[in-house]
């Protein structure tokens, strides 16, 4: 659910762009480091990034009937940490703008802000929460795809209210309207996303152990699974 | 044919070969007389020249265009109709001024896609990354995007390879087998994705790679008669747009 291009007005365009600047300005000085230190991850980051894209091509049947596709921000905040994911996904935005139709321009920063910024954040802090009272990785998994996609909803829902506010109970009553429409499609959406999350990271456990061992998701000796 | 119907228009378009600075400035230029200028008959003016431009000169198949304009027209329906409902103590009702909000509303919102719209159209992202460049945004991160760009559609084809033979296999028979598949598609594509950028990466170290990836960028001369078009055509479609509001 991208803000489509002129949606909002250029105030509002101009603001969350301004609050999306600092998030990705970061994320891309994290990234610049990495490269710098290390000019293979420019390939790896490049491998998120075309992972984060495609994954929205994968279609997901939905409990409602329609299909949705999945954001990814919550597995991409698990893999490869929120400040990265800032930039991945403002990459990924502007590629899903400019070759999906897919979202805008103007309202890249409000876009910004919802899927790369509050998402990945909000699904990795659920994750940690997850991993710290016990739950394992697939639980973590699931609590930070399903946080991240509701997180990035609520927020979307949010500027658009602010946007757009109704015309007898104002702001609030524009963000109960916009919450109740998209919560047809985007809460079915948040389980079915987190559900296909505890599929991928049991494949990947089970085929990928190494590489999640590298990202530090799962402790280097295995217990007694082998 | 690379799998992206808007990639395929840019690369095949006859605007391929024009400055990309040149086209940003246009479109650049539509999008912010969308959003500014108001909706009768700013937004109807942008929206038509975006379309006229894309479809004509531009040689962009109108199905390509027409297709690509149902994602951003399917959030504009949804986002419209919501804003200009109210919900009172009497039940639902239409906002008082609803039909000409919900038309300001949709035609900023349409013409601004279609104006983004002629730049992807007409644009491949290999010439657009280059330009970021330009803006000021540091090597790192275009070299990023760039591998982005240029991995996705591997992947992409990819994932659809591992779909078919899935599908093949009954693997979308159920809601439960579908979940499945769908995750090990996921999976597939990821671990894919890794293998492909520690691939790419041994290669390159082979050939000495130490100060990121260059490569020769595509020399596409700015032209001053287009620029000098989109100056006249902006300036006609402003003060039109302020005369008749």
């Amino acid at each position: 659910m991208h803000i489509a291009e002129g949606f909002l007005p250029p105030a509002h365009a101009v603001g969350w762009t301004l609050a999306a600047a600092p998030f990705v300005v970061h994320g891309a000085r994290r990234v610049a480091t990495e490269v710098r230190e290390r000019p293979e991850n420019t390939l790896l980051l490049g491998a998120a990034g075309a992972f984060t894209f495609v994954l929205s091509a994968i279609k997901l049947p939905s409990f409602t009937g329609s299909s949705s596709h999945p954001t990814g921000t919550g597995a991409g905040a698990v893999l490869f940490r929120p400040p990265v994911m800032a930039l991945l996904g403002t990459i990924v935005l502007l590629f899903q703008a400019l070759l999906l139709a897919h979202g805008g321009l103007t309202t890249l920063g409000a876009n910004v802000v919802a899927f790369a910024v509050v998402g990945p954040w909000a699904g990795y802090g659920a994750y940690r929460l997850t991993r710290r009272v016990g739950g394992g990785l697939l639980p973590g998994v699931f609590a930070a795809m399903v946080v991240a996609d509701l997180a990035t909803y609520v927020t979307t829902a949010a500027q658009l209210a602010l946007a757009l506010p109704d015309a007898e109970t104002g702001i609030a009553g524009a963000l109960v309207k916009f919450l109740s429409v998209f919560a047809l499609t985007q809460v079915p959406l948040a389980l079915g996303e987190g559900l296909l999350g505890v599929l991928l990271f049991r494949a990947l456990t089970a085929n990928a152990r190494p590489e999640l061992e590298r990202l530090g998701l799962l402790a280097p000796a295995p217990e007694p699974a082998r | 044919m690379t799998g992206l119907a808007v990639d395929d228009a840019a690369w095949a378009s006859t605007w391929r070969r024009r400055s990309p600075a040149d086209k940003l400035l246009l479109s650049g230029g539509l999008v912010v007389c969308a959003l500014a200028l108001p909706a009768w008959p700013g937004s109807v003016l942008v929206g038509l020249t975006a379309v006229v431009l894309a479809l004509g000169p531009a040689r962009v198949p109108a199905r390509t265009f027409g297709r690509a304009v149902r994602w951003p027209l399917a959030f504009i329906a949804v986002g419209t109709l919501t804003s200009v409902v109210t919900v009172g103590a009497d039940g639902l009702g239409w906002a008082p001024d609803a039909a000409a909000r919900a038309g300001s509303l949709a035609g900023h919102a349409l013409a601004g896609s279609a104006a983004v719209l002629l730049l992807a159209t007409t644009t491949p992202m290999a010439d657009l990354l280059p330009e970021l460049r330009r803006l000021r945004v540091p090597a790192a991160v275009v070299e990023v995007a760039a591998v982005t760009y240029r991995l996705l559609f591997v992947l992409l084809a990819g994932l659809r390879t591992i779909r078919e033979a899935q599908t093949a296999r009954m693997g979308y028979s159920t809601l439960r087998h579908s979940y499945r598949s769908s995750g090990a598609l996921a999976a597939a594509v990821l671990t894919r994705s890794w293998d492909r950028a520690r691939r790419m990466q041994e290669g390159l170290a082979g050939r000495g790679m130490e100060t990121g990836l260059r490569v020769l960028p595509e020399v596409l001369p700015s032209s001053r008669a287009f620029l000098a078009a989109t100056a006249a055509g902006l300036a006609a479609l402003v003060s039109l747009s302020l005369a008749v509001a």
